[in-house]
């Protein structure tokens, strides 16, 4: 009682505001963005390093496929989520149906699993003898196939949340009002509301884009359960794969080539979401031209339920069969396990979240206030943008740009559980900071001012009227970070071999060729997750009810 | 003592000038409407007052202190905005109870200040309510319950009307001016409704440009304004520009496009340029020959508009432009398109002006 009221008596005095400000800015700058790109100077420190690399053809090749692989992946992927994707969102905005709600809840079931046992699970779906039979086809899936197969999966809820996000603000009046006046629904869609969708459009790729460029743990362990983890790589699975032997990864070749790959990776991720939203601002969907006839006979008969038909069966088919496939291994007898070492590794990933999702919000609430109070001013701006660096970063090349910051401290292997921690801080801050951001900027600001002027100190103001206002998008926020740690892979294993999260443990296992192992160690964390998703739905659910 | 002295306050915005060295002085208890076009700078002035904007240069006094670094919490100045800014996640009860609550009262002062507040504003059967399930008219009220139950010596209110349909503003701002007359705080009422603030005001300042440009009672501001701008801003007036053929002690005659008309006395000088402004309402027309040569002018009617309570007649009078002329409803059969009326007015009525440097024009506008 007496610290919340020196906080509030503290609060009244401008210089401590903006020292706190400049606080949460200098962490954010010194402990999130600048470890995160930190790597990039190695290219010039270390040159003889990637010197040694560009001179050796063969890894020189190898490095070069592999980013290659990265990004044209991430670009199919992206393509895909948003021709399926658009028509979902549709689906969930515009219409009312029996078990909407399920439909929304399964949409996000991707999210809460960890990625590593997405791969799992994958890979098992669509590859015999224990998934479906696609050689009857005549088809087999190459690894490219299968990882686009996998990336769709924890891709698409991005792509879909994106694009309902700004459907919701588009007034269906828009449409209707064209409808009026002599459009058929196909040609007031294209005309009138594509266009206005190019902001949530930039969004959905560029958080596609990243997260499929980034996406590891996944990646690798279907590789590896496809036996082509040594010969087909994309640019984070083939620093997993170095992780994987101490003597390749300390080399001086390899190290090069994890320079480079963690370089190349960052500044063309980083260029290329400079690139999508001054493109996407600029580009014009070609809807000046109208063709009314082709625009009344796709608005009829059985084309749009087609339409939807199709997009549903792609969630189903593409999307939540293989995810859940996993489940099937709770047939299989029980296999014997080391619990030990899954309790460890639960107790790890468990704190890592939490810690960092503590000081997300920590750090992450004086950044979001100011942004969305500020959104004109050029420092504003300038935030807004760096805040989704760390987002947009490749986790696994951040993971190494960070170690090898704090390694430049002297921080050697006793300190790698905090190093994870910061990476997890890193990659979560963005998720965080943009769930604050929008929740404040629909906030009134003049109900902070006029409780400053009833006498709340700006602390008082903030702790009694506006948090409890944004306080389900803090708890959105937090879920969304704290399940993104608890199924990292990339940013972990870059940083250190000696810290054994969940993902890392199942990767391990299914190293060993140990599938069940690794799909029951899956499932229980699957399980974990729900139950502490539940229970905070449960919570908060009860205190939005007493407040109501 | 002076409640509220703002002190040759300036204030800009990147290049927006919102307080041009503005100084005002509002007594202890007064209610006081500050009146101006979009942007002249009416909202920053109440913030400046509360503490939510600082100003660039000049002084804030509340009750002879000095408040100009001091944070807002502690000046005891509430504001009241047009979105009411009601907190969503709070019951009405909760809302006004926020002040004193924060402010540490005891728990039976507090729960006796709400109920009487919410009494005074007729809403204690809504106490457990959420803002979002009121109608307008109760969130306005619920907001200016929870200014009033906090104590605060000083309200600001702006635009406290504006999102209500127009009944209920006409209600609500005499209820406004009663209860701040009650309470016995000072109170300044930002508004851009000439009437509104004619029908409540103890005086009105008219502020344009950030800075203000009249300080008056209301009978003041409309009888007597200061600028062609203000003749015009309050109550709609006639507008004529002329030389100044004789000036005395009981009025001052203008030629106006060859026609002499008469204003009330002036300093200005024979054969100056000047501008006499005369309120539609004081302007008086006739049909009885009689009276259309004692007339100023005669004019055709160009057209008759119906206003309900009143008509306004326009009057083409040749070189003298367009004029026109408010009357009560009654007269409504009595004027017709095309009949030719007589003018004229009472001296003592017009104002007259030297015409501004900036010329006509640009005074008169309104951005």
């Amino acid at each position: 009682m007496s610290l919340l009221k020196r906080i509030d008596d503290l609060s009244d005095n401008r210089k401590v505001r903006s020292g706190w400000f400049v606080f949460a800015c200098l962490v954010f700058i010194l402990v999130i963005v600048v470890p995160s790109i930190f790597v990039v100077t190695n290219l010039f420190t270390d040159w003889e390093l990637v010197d040694l690399v560009l001179n050796n053809e063969g890894i020189k090749d190898t490095v070069l496929s592999a980013v290659f692989n990265s990004f044209s992946i991430a670009f199919i992927v992206t393509i895909i989520d948003i021709l399926v994707g658009l028509p979902m969102a549709w689906i969930m905005v515009r219409k009312n149906f029996h078990g909407k709600r399920w439909l929304d809840t399964l949409l996000d079931m991707p999210l809460a699993f960890p990625t590593a046992v997405l791969g799992i699970s994958v890979v098992m779906f669509w590859i015999s003898p224990d998934g479906i039979s696609i050689p009857g086809l005549g088809l087999s899936l190459s690894p490219y196939m299968m990882v686009i197969l996998l990336h769709i999966i924890f891709t698409y809820p991005y792509m879909v949340r994106s694009l309902s996000a700004i459907l919701e603000q588009i007034d269906p009046n828009f449409e209707t009002a064209g409808m009026t006046l002599g459009a058929s629904r196909w040609t007031a869609v294209r005309t009138i509301t594509l266009p206005l969708f190019r902001a949530g459009l930039a969004t959905g790729f560029v958080l596609c884009f990243a997260r499929s460029l980034s996406e590891t743990g996944g990646t690798y362990i279907a590789l590896t359960m496809m036996g082509v983890q040594t010969s087909f790589f994309t640019g984070p699975s083939f620093i997993s794969f170095l992780k994987s032997d101490e003597s390749l990864y300390t080399s001086d070749e390899m190290m090069g080539a994890q320079i480079l790959i963690s370089v190349v990776m960052i500044v063309l991720a980083l260029v290329l979401m400079f690139v999508v939203r001054k493109f996407i601002a600029k580009f014009r969907i070609p809807y000046q031209k109208v063709w009314p006839q082709i625009g009344r006979k796709v608005s009829q008969g059985g084309l749009p339920k087609l339409k939807d038909g199709i997009t549903i069966a792609f969630l189903i088919v593409i999307v939540l069969l293989p995810s859940f496939y996993i489940f099937m291994y709770l047939t299989e007898p029980m296999p014997q396990m080391d619990y030990g070492t899954l309790l460890t590794s639960i107790a790890i990933s468990f704190g890592v979240a939490g810690v960092a999702v503590l000081v997300d919000i920590a750090i992450g609430v004086p950044m979001a206030l100011y942004i969305a109070r500020h959104k004109n001013g050029k420092l504003g701006q300038i935030l807004d943008n760096l805040v989704n660096v760390p987002l947009i970063i490749p986790t696994t090349a951040l993971g190494f740009s960070l170690s090898l910051f704090w390694g430049g401290f002297g921080l050697d292997s006793s300190f790698d559980l905090l190093l994870v921690i910061f990476g997890h801080i890193s990659f979560t801050y963005p998720l965080v900071v943009r769930n604050l951001i929008g929740a404040i900027e629909e906030v009134d600001p003049s109900c902070e001012e006029i409780a400053m002027t009833l006498g709340a100190k700006p602390f008082q103001a903030f702790s009694k009227v506006l948090f409890p206002i944004i306080n389900s998008a803090v708890i959105a926020g937090s879920i969304l970070a704290f399940t993104r740690s608890l199924g990292e892979t990339g940013a972990t294993t870059s940083i250190s071999q000696n810290v054994n999260t969940v993902p890392i443990y199942i990767t391990h296992l299914v190293e060993d060729g140990l599938y069940t192992e690794a799909a029951m160690c899956s499932i229980v964390l699957i399980a974990l997750c729900f139950i502490l998703m539940f229970g905070i739905r449960v919570v908060t659910g009860r205190r939005s009810k007493r407040d109501a | 003592m002076p409640e509220i002295v703002l002190d040759n306050v300036s204030k800009k915005f990147g290049e927006t000038v919102a307080a041009d060295g503005l100084s005002l002085s509002i007594k202890d208890g007064e209610y006081v409407c500050i009146l101006g076009p979009t942007g002249a700078g009416k909202t920053t002035c109440m913030r400046m007052i509360c503490g939510l904007t600082q100003p660039d240069s000049g002084r804030v006094y509340l009750d002879g202190k000095d408040v100009t670094d001091d944070p807002v919490d502690t000046r005891n100045a509430t504001m009241l905005t047009q979105s009411y800014a009601l907190f969503p996640h709070m019951t009405v009860y909760d809302n006004v109870r926020f002040a004193p609550q924060i402010k540490g009262w005891a728990p039976e002062d507090i729960k006796q200040v709400v109920r009487s507040t919410l009494h005074m504003v007729h809403l204690e059967q809504k106490a457990e309510w959420m803002p979002a399930q009121l109608s307008g008219g109760q969130q306005q009220r619920i907001a200016l319950a929870r200014a009033l139950a906090s104590g605060s010596k000083v309200l600001l209110l702006d635009e406290p009307l504006r999102a209500l349909d127009a009944r209920l503003r006409i209600n609500l701002r005499k209820e406004l001016r009663t209860m701040a007359k009650q309470m016995g705080v000072t109170c300044i009422h930002v508004t851009h409704d000439q009437d509104e603030a004619l029908a409540v005001a103890d005086r009105i300042a008219i502020i344009r440009d950030g800075r203000i440009i009249q300080f008056g009672t209301p009978s003041e501001v409309f009888d007597d304004p200061a600028t062609p701008f203000v003749a015009t801003f309050v109550g709609r007036s006639n507008i004529l520009t002329g030389k100044v053929v004789r000036s005395d002690g009981e009025s001052t005659a203008i030629d106006v496009a060859g026609t002499v008309l008469l204003a009330r006395p002036s300093p200005m000088e024979v054969g100056e340029e000047a501008v006499l402004a005369v309120k539609i309402g004081f302007t008086r027309i006739s049909k009885k020959q009689e009276e259309i040569d004692a007339a100023y002018f005669t004019g055709t009617i160009d057209r008759v508009l119906y206003e309900g309570v009143t008509i306004t007649v326009e009057i083409n009078a040749g070189g003298l432009g367009l004029i026109s002329s408010k009357l009560p409803n009654r007269k409504f059969d009595d004027y017709h398109a095309g009949d030719i009326v007589g003018v004229s007015w009472a001296p003592s009525k017009a104002s007259v002006f030297r015409v501004p440097p900036e010329g006509l024009e640009k005074e008169l506008k309104l951005e």
